[in-house]
């Protein structure tokens, strides 16, 4: 008996593994995974590349059978951090041919429930980073923000400040992913850390004072005979303060 | 160097006086940016939390905290000793700008003490907002302060240039403001709220008005408090009213003496808020003479649920959609989907945790195809309401020493 796993490549984007599924489903292909060009492939693995050409009519199929809906989930499973993030997308493909548009309300499918939580987690975080980035102001008058979420959120917070800070210059970078977002008052692109050089990372002279205000108003505005820190962390968990102006420690300052 | 000296001490010592206003939210503009700097989001943002677990979305400043009135419970009374300071409008624009192009907030929530005169005051606020929104093209939220006894043309002049305006009622009744506010009345803060009400368009405070009460400085039951905001909600379609603990910031004979907040009370107010507003419940079926303040063990959907006990269980693959809103542990999305769901399959008690319902309150008072959770038998008021009192009872350990503290 052949004991040897197929996992089908893709070319790392969204379009190419729609592509892909699509290509499985029409040919009744059920993979036991699917993983981008960087999967190391391990001794038992049988890794199978098919090629399919990136064609945008996907899209439209999807949006056309399913709904815009139905591709807003798969799109933000695509972007998280879930390790069979691909595979969870082509089985709630299946489901989604079952069930149309009406797939979301079929919670009692494991693999639907996990898409739906998924996509949820992704979103929610992307909302929350709308409000806990962080800019400074270097001395170029660029604005300059890092994070470092769970999930790959850059393309909505470079939607969102798009729309609210369309005159100015500013570059998000997600750190833990090594992609920048660079804003140039016109579109926003992405591209690779070691592909681009900022000009400078030092601050404007007002930056440091901004600071101080805002982290006076900051220890200001809490009352203190209702210190709830639980609550707090609940709201704004630790694993984001290390990028937030108010929680980090004077001396420990990046980008001075 | 000075100058931002001096800058930095006011904005703490107005921030200082502006946080006892629990409103924060940013939500119910869609202020698109076209040549505008910023823009407001329909969902509001919280920008951070403070240690107090608050949300900050909008930079929340007093314009000054001189006051020519005396309520009691205020910290910026005109006989309290404190370190007075004004801002110049160019001075909270400043601020504002620098913070919003960092990310740092929403926008601006401006109020103020009252300096000189009602009118006086509020033409200081509508020059610093119109400064903000004219010269520098501010499109972010504003949130402002109505100012009791003002005149009518300001009101109108200022809610064009806000997302929100808002003014406090302060205190549910007459008696309580007569003891505790002399200087205000509550006819004063209803003909703003009408004021608006009847203006409000796409471009007069396009997110509507909201209110404070203050819980706990005064008598008055829940009933009257809650009662109150029915009438508020239903007169002037106020989209919130905030209740803020009283926290004991002055001493006064007047005053209760108590040493922590009443946070307890605080938040039963604001989920019988949510029944009013969203569940379609009624002021009288959660409270009543006989009973006209909160049960501080139990939620008020839950507490209600207990002395109606006859109405359940309730069959969750049939009912309708407004006798699942009254189950416990059901909200208004979780109710949504199980009308979505149960016309695809039935749903057993595996799929409500899936579909988000709090299936350790909501078991005791539904059945999934006439099953129930465990024993019939043990369909009983005492037992129920036992068991959900234990699944609280982290909470609530914490909550006792409030209470007994309270009580002093």
């Amino acid at each position: 008996m052949n004991k040897s796993k197929s996992i089908f490549l893709y070319n790392y984007s969204f379009l190419s593994l729609l592509n892909l599924i699509k290509k499985l489903i029409q040919n009744k292909i059920v993979p036991n995974d699917i993983k981008n060009y960087d999967y190391q492939a391990n001794l038992f693995d049988n890794t199978i590349n098919l090629k399919v050409p990136e064609d945008e009519k996907v899209i439209n199929d999807i949006i056309n059978h399913f709904g815009v809906n139905i591709l807003n989930i798969m799109f933000k499973v695509f972007l998280s951090n879930e390790q069979y993030k691909e595979l969870i997308i082509y089985y709630f493909w299946l489901y989604s041919i079952k069930y149309k548009n009406k797939v979301v309300y079929m919670r009692n499918l494991k693999v639907v429930n996990k898409a739906l939580k998924i996509s949820k987690y992704v979103g929610k975080e992307a909302h929350r980073l709308k409000g806990f980035l962080r800019f400074s102001e270097l001395e170029n008058n660029v604005l300059y923000a890092e994070m470092a979420p769970e999930n790959n959120i850059i393309i909505f917070l470079s939607m969102h400040f798009k729309k609210r800070l369309k005159n100015e210059f500013w570059i998000i970078k997600d750190v833990k992913r090594g992609i920048l977002s660079v804003y140039n008052k016109k579109d926003y692109f992405f591209i690779n850390e070691n592909e681009y050089k900022l000009l400078t990372k030092n601050v404007s002279n007002e930056e440091k004072n901004i600071r101080n205000l805002w982290k006076t108003f900051y220890k200001n505005i809490s009352i203190n005979e209702r210190k709830n820190i639980r609550c707090q962390m609940n709201f704004m968990p630790k694993k984001y303060w290390q990028y937030i102006t108010e929680m980090r420690d004077d001396n420990e300052e990046n980008y001075k | 160097m000075v100058i931002e000296m001096e800058l930095i001490e006011k904005l703490a010592i107005l921030a200082d006086g502006a946080k006892y206003d629990a409103s924060c939210s940013s939500s119910g503009s869609r202020r698109i940016s076209k040549n505008t700097f910023g823009n407001t989001s329909f969902s509001g943002i919280c920008h951070s939390f403070s240690s107090d677990g608050r949300c900050i979305s909008l930079l929340k400043i007093l314009m000054t905290n001189c006051c020519m009135f005396d309520c009691k419970y205020c910290l910026n009374r005109k006989s309290n000793d404190i370190k007075r300071a004004i801002f110049t409008p160019e001075e909270v624009c400043k601020i504002t700008i620098n913070f919003y192009k960092r990310n740092y907030i929403e926008g601006l929530f401006l109020s103020s003490g009252i300096i000189k005169s009602p009118d006086y005051t509020m033409e200081l606020m509508i020059e610093t907002i119109e400064l903000l929104r004219k010269k520098y093209h501010f499109g972010g939220y504003i949130h402002a302060k109505a100012i009791p006894k003002c005149s009518e043309y300001l009101l109108k002049k200022l809610g064009f240039l806000v997302d929100r305006l808002s003014a406090n009622i302060e205190l549910p009744t007459d008696e309580g403001l007569k003891l505790l506010a002399p200087n205000k009345n509550s006819s004063n803060v209803n003909k703003i709220m009408n004021y608006i009400n009847n203006n409000k368009s796409k471009k007069f405070v396009p997110a509507g008005q909201s209110t404070q009460m203050i819980i706990g400085a005064t008598k008055e039951t829940d009933l009257d408090v809650m009662k109150k905001s029915e009438f508020m909600y239903n007169k002037y379609k106020l989209k919130r009213v905030f209740y803020s603990a009283y926290v004991p910031v002055n001493k006064d004979k007047l005053l209760p003496t108590i040493k922590i907040p009443p946070l307890t009370r605080e938040n039963r107010l604001y989920q019988a808020d949510w029944l009013l507003r969203f569940y379609n419940f009624k002021v009288e079926d959660i409270l009543d003479k006989k009973n006209p303040n909160f049960n501080l063990l139990l939620d008020p959907k839950a507490d209600w649920a207990l002395r109606n006990l006859n109405e359940f269980p309730k069959e969750v693959n049939t009912c309708s959609y407004q006798d699942l809103l009254k189950i416990p542990g059901v909200g208004i999305v979780s109710a949504k989907r199980i009308i979505k769901s149960r016309n695809l399959f039935n749903i057993t008690f595996k799929d409500l945790k899936k579909m988000g319902i709090v299936l350790k309150r909501a078991k005791y008072f539904l059945t999934c195809n006439g099953r129930y959770f465990m024993d019939i038998n043990f369909f009983k008021s005492s037992f129920i309401e036992k068991n959900l009192i234990l699944e609280d009872k982290k909470n609530i350990t914490e909550n006792i020493e409030q209470l007994t503290l309270f009580n002093e």
